[in-house]
């Protein structure tokens, strides 16, 4: 056949085709008119044409279904033929007279198949016959195929037990004997189509081959007869079907056929004739090609075996009973050693399968798994980091076995060989892996406990935690990266021990851990290692004093010193704002846990932060009102340093870049001067000062404003300062007059009516509801009715 | 001439789990190639011979290509009814036969469809229940729908009756 021939092919193909047809056609009108010379005469020239040596095999497939058809209708005549009192044994020797020997073996295999049915002679003596006689076919192509259809014509005849074709007890042995004759027979023909022809053509040869495989003309569909034997118990599949298959396998010396019937066997019998027989299927794969995949083929039987364990607790003793685990091991020892081109791929594949089978096989054998590991480890010394993609994929695959297996990363801490298996993994994967870790802590809401396991999970996943090489990422994605550190700050918040002593250490391990991060991830990892810290100050706090006072080596005092340390960190990156917050909420747990000086150096931490790192006036906006926020509710402070911090606090206030934020930071600071539940903190005058103040401010804002623009600004600060008056009015701040709040209420009017003044919609209904709300309270009656009655609104 | 014709039968089984009774089941990929069987069944006093393509699940069976599906009088859709994808992919199998088998009259062509594996756990992991997997059948045309456990031969022998009564609606394909 030449290269160009697909559309000479084509047309052998079609006249294939059409002469079956017409042999067809009056084979059929024969069968019609019970004539059996001319039924048997017209077959044979049909089957004639599977005589050609111009097809592909998946041409010649075509051909062959079509033939496969109009046999099945002979058949049944052949069948009524015996019924009509036709001897079968005549008819066996008839259809022998056609002229070519394929027709001949076609119809005697059809015949064949009627006389085992007619059980007139023993089915072993008509296959024994059949299967000696195919023989006279050496054509590659058209042997394979012809021994296919007497293998599906005999399928379901063989003298199995159970079947009604068994004559006795030794049956099972001669239909094994068939099938085992047939595969052998078929694996030389498929083995031998690679020589035919000219060697240029050997890649196209190779590419049929492989076709074959899938079609319904498989040498491997014998094996799946053999598994379906029923006769077949495990003595005989280890005496004898299994060295004989091998036998064959081994002995073909062919690649395609080493690397496919390997598969077949693995995939067709069942687990545990596998499992009993392991030596002697293992001890095949050393002999096999050098260039067989061989890892793709283990890794299915272990595959196989690794569901087989985990489908059932009972067959977990079988396992052991044949120390499956250390065969294999020993298997895969041998066959990485007879290969020793194997990519690492292969070699971290085959680890990958034996852990997964050691995982479900010997849950209970931490040191098979480490073993694995540790193996894996040695065949990847020696080498840099890995760069293949695959490889890598592998190793994450085999690292997350384990966490599969246990949902407990602690289990997996365990092993001593995981982080070094790590360390072979670029930073990249090394990160995923690290993210594999951490969602499967989250998932199953680990609890990690100790600090030695912190101090084992934080080297774990260390490339999420720190750069690992000296090379710059600019690429990282900025997303990423957020989610990334956002699950470092999940897991951080989940580490947690109930007892105290614990905790601590695991704090300070974290703490240890993160400060290496780096300008980037600080901000991330800082605040859940800050607020998880709060909590133990809180749970203390919580607690009754402990009567051994000496033995307490723990105490928020002592915490408060390393956060403060902690927190010191961001400043230094910088990031300003955010360890301004951090101090403040650290003031605030030193307020309630009493420690006045504590509190107090958090806030003046806070304040040189505000002074010296906070320059943007956004920032400083932010900052101040939170300050103001914080310090009014602190209550620890005496009235000296209580002093000291809100004069400063007015004094940032009254700073502040723009008129309009200076005006609501210093009238927010009147709060500063009175406390709703702290006696000590009621000083009257100074609120008004404050307010006093930002009426000034608000007053020389509308200045500004008006030399500015020509017009004056909104009235808004104004009704703002209005309704701190009434707060503090109704709070009875005795410095709040009804004539201040008229006077007010009379400016605001005034303002809003003159010529130059800007209309403000908003300001308007925002004055008004003021209004409204004082009408309200007049009429609400009772003491606070009568507070406001005297103002006139 | 019908007659002997009409006796014989061509059935495809196809689905993401085979179906005829394996002494092992689930245990093998598409790595074998279809598998042949005969089998006879008699009603209304004739014996009727089918003859059985099961594709045992496999993946790539379109490489079975056209002369596998020429002439068949019946095709069988069988699904575990413990799976739920296999029975999402009733409909792919359905399109694919029609596609590759091309009948005459693809909306009047026989098919069959089984829910296999009922009697797994007893039961308890059934996923695919009989009143949906009857309202896919009747959406297709009234397609004829057993629960069958080849494992336990259980509804087998009716499924297969229907099988050929079905497959003697459908007129033969003349072969040109």
């Amino acid at each position: 056949m030449i290269a160009d021939g697909v559309e000479d092919e084509e047309k052998w193909l079609a006249a294939g085709i059409a002469g079956l047809q017409q042999n067809a056609f009056y084979m059929h009108r024969a069968l019609d008119s019970n004539n059996l010379r001319d039924a048997l005469k017209y077959s044979a020239q049909m089957l004639s044409e599977l005589r050609t040596s111009r097809l592909s095999p998946h041409k010649y497939y075509e051909l062959y279904m079509r033939a496969f058809d109009e046999l099945r209708k002979l058949e049944m005549f052949f069948k009524e033929e015996t019924r009509r009192g036709c001897s079968i044994v005549d008819l066996y020797e008839l259809v022998q007279h056609a002229g070519n020997i394929l027709p001949r073996l076609y119809l005697l295999c059809t015949v064949g198949s009627v006389y085992i049915k007619s059980k007139e002679a023993p089915a072993k003596d008509v296959l024994k016959d059949l299967v000696e006689m195919c023989r006279g076919i050496q054509h590659p192509v058209r042997g394979l195929f012809l021994r296919s259809y007497l293998a599906q014509v005999s399928r379901d005849k063989l003298p199995d037990i159970g079947s009604e074709y068994e004559g006795d007890a030794d049956t099972v042995v001669d239909a094994v004997e068939f099938v085992l004759q047939n595969f052998t027979e078929m694996n030389k023909l498929w083995v031998r189509m690679q020589h035919q022809g000219p060697a240029r053509e050997k890649e196209k040869r190779e590419k049929e081959r492989s076709e074959l495989r899938d079609l319904v003309i498989s040498v491997g569909k014998n094996l799946h007869v053999l598994s379906q034997i029923e006769g077949i118990d495990l003595d005989m599949y280890k005496e004898t079907v299994l060295p004989r298959v091998l036998e064959q396998v081994v002995n073909c010396k062919d690649e395609i056929a080493q690397y496919y019937l390997m598969d077949c066997i693995i995939q067709v019998f069942p687990d545990e004739y596998h499992l009993q027989t392991l030596d002697v299927l293992l001890g095949a794969f050393p002999q096999l090609q050098p260039t067989v995949d061989i890892k793709t083929v283990l890794s299915r039987l272990m595959e196989r075996l690794s569901n087989y364990a985990a489908s059932s607790a009972d067959v977990l003793p079988e396992f052991l009973q044949v120390e499956a685990f250390s065969k294999l091991n020993n298997a895969i020892g041998k066959v990485i050693e007879a290969q020793p081109d194997m990519p690492i791929l292969g070699v971290i594949t085959l680890y990958s399968s034996l852990l997964t089978f050691t995982l479900h096989v010997h849950p209970d054998r931490l040191d098979y798994a480490d073993q694995v590991l540790g193996a894996c480890v040695k065949k990847l010394s020696g080498k840099e980091k890995l760069e293949d993609k695959k490889a890598t994929k592998q190793i994450v695959a085999l690292l997350s076995a384990p966490l599969d297996k246990y949902n407990d990363i602690v289990t997996a801490l365990k092993l001593s060989n995981y982080p070094r298996v790590m360390e072979y993994l670029d930073s990249e994967t090394n990160k995923v892996m690290a993210t594999v870790i951490i969602q499967s802590i989250m998932k199953n809401k680990t609890r990690i406990s100790t600090a030695d396991r912190v101090e084992a999970l934080f080297e774990l996943i260390k490339g999420l935690i720190k750069d690992l090489d000296d090379a710059f990422h600019d690429e990282v994605d900025e997303d990423d990266f957020k989610e990334e550190q956002n699950s470092v700050a999940r897991l951080i918040q989940l580490l947690h021990s109930d007892d105290p002593e614990e905790m601590f250490k695991i704090i300070c391990t974290v703490r240890k851990h993160i400060l290496g991060g780096g300008p980037k991830r600080l901000p991330f990892t800082v605040p859940p290692l800050v607020f998880s810290s709060l909590k133990l100050v809180r749970q203390l706090q919580g607690q009754e004093e402990n009567p051994f006072g000496e033995e307490e080596s723990i105490t928020p005092k002592k915490i408060f010193q390393v956060l403060n340390q902690t927190v010191e960190t961001l400043s230094n990156i910088p990031a300003p704002e955010l360890a301004l917050q951090l101090f403040l909420q650290c003031a605030e747990a030193a307020n309630d846990c009493d420690l006045e000086p504590v509190a107090y150096e958090f806030f003046t931490q806070a304040y040189i932060l505000y002074e010296e790192e906070i320059s943007d006036s956004r920032a400083q906006v932010t900052a101040i009102h939170l300050i103001i926020g914080t310090l009014q509710r602190m209550h620890v402070f005496g009235v000296e340093n209580r002093d000291t911090l809100t004069h400063k606090a007015t004094g940032y206030s009254a700073k502040l870049l723009k008129k309009p934020d200076q005006c609501r930071a210093v009238y927010a600071c009147s709060h500063l001067f009175w406390v709703d539940d702290q006696d000590n903190v009621k000083d009257g005058e100074r609120v008004l000062l404050c307010l006093k103040r930002a009426l000034r401010i608000a007053n020389a804002a509308q200045q500004m404003s008006n030399a500015a623009r020509g017009s004056a600004g909104s009235v808004t600060l104004f009704v703002e300062i209005l309704n701190k008056y009434l707060y503090f009015f109704e709070k009875g701040n005795p410095q709040i007059t009804v004539a201040a709040i008229q006077s007010l209420i009379e400016l605001i009017t005034t303002e809003m009516h003159s010529d130059s003044s800007t209309p403000d919609p908003a300001a308007d209904a925002f004055f008004a509801s003021t209004l409204r709300y004082m009408e309200f309270q007049k009429q609400k009656g009772g003491a606070i009715g009568e507070k406001y009655e005297p103002i006139k609104v | 001439m019908a007659s002997r014709r009409r006796m014989l039968l061509k059935v495809i089984i196809l689905g993401d789990s085979g179906y005829v009774n394996r002494k092992f089941s689930n245990q093998y990929k598409a790595t074998i190639g279809a598998d042949f069987l005969t089998k006879e069944v008699q009603f209304d006093d004739r014996l009727f011979t089918l003859q059985i393509w099961d594709t045992a699940g496999q993946e790539r069976f379109q490489s079975l290509g056209v002369a596998f599906y020429r002439g068949a009088d019946c095709c069988v859709l069988v699904h575990d009814v413990n799976v739920m994808k296999s029975f999402d992919n009733l409909n792919n199998w359905r399109e694919e036969f029609l596609i590759q088998a091309s009948p005459s009259d693809p909306e009047n062509f026989p098919f069959v469809v089984l829910g296999n594996k009922v009697d797994v756990d007893g039961g308890n992991s059934r996923v695919v229940s009989e009143k949906k997997a009857k309202a896919w059948c009747a959406s297709k045309g009234n397609i004829p729908y057993f629960e069958t456990s080849a494992k336990e031969g259980f509804n087998v022998d009716a499924a297969f009756e229907c099988i050929a009564r079905n497959a003697l609606k459908n007129e033969p394909e003349e072969e040109m």
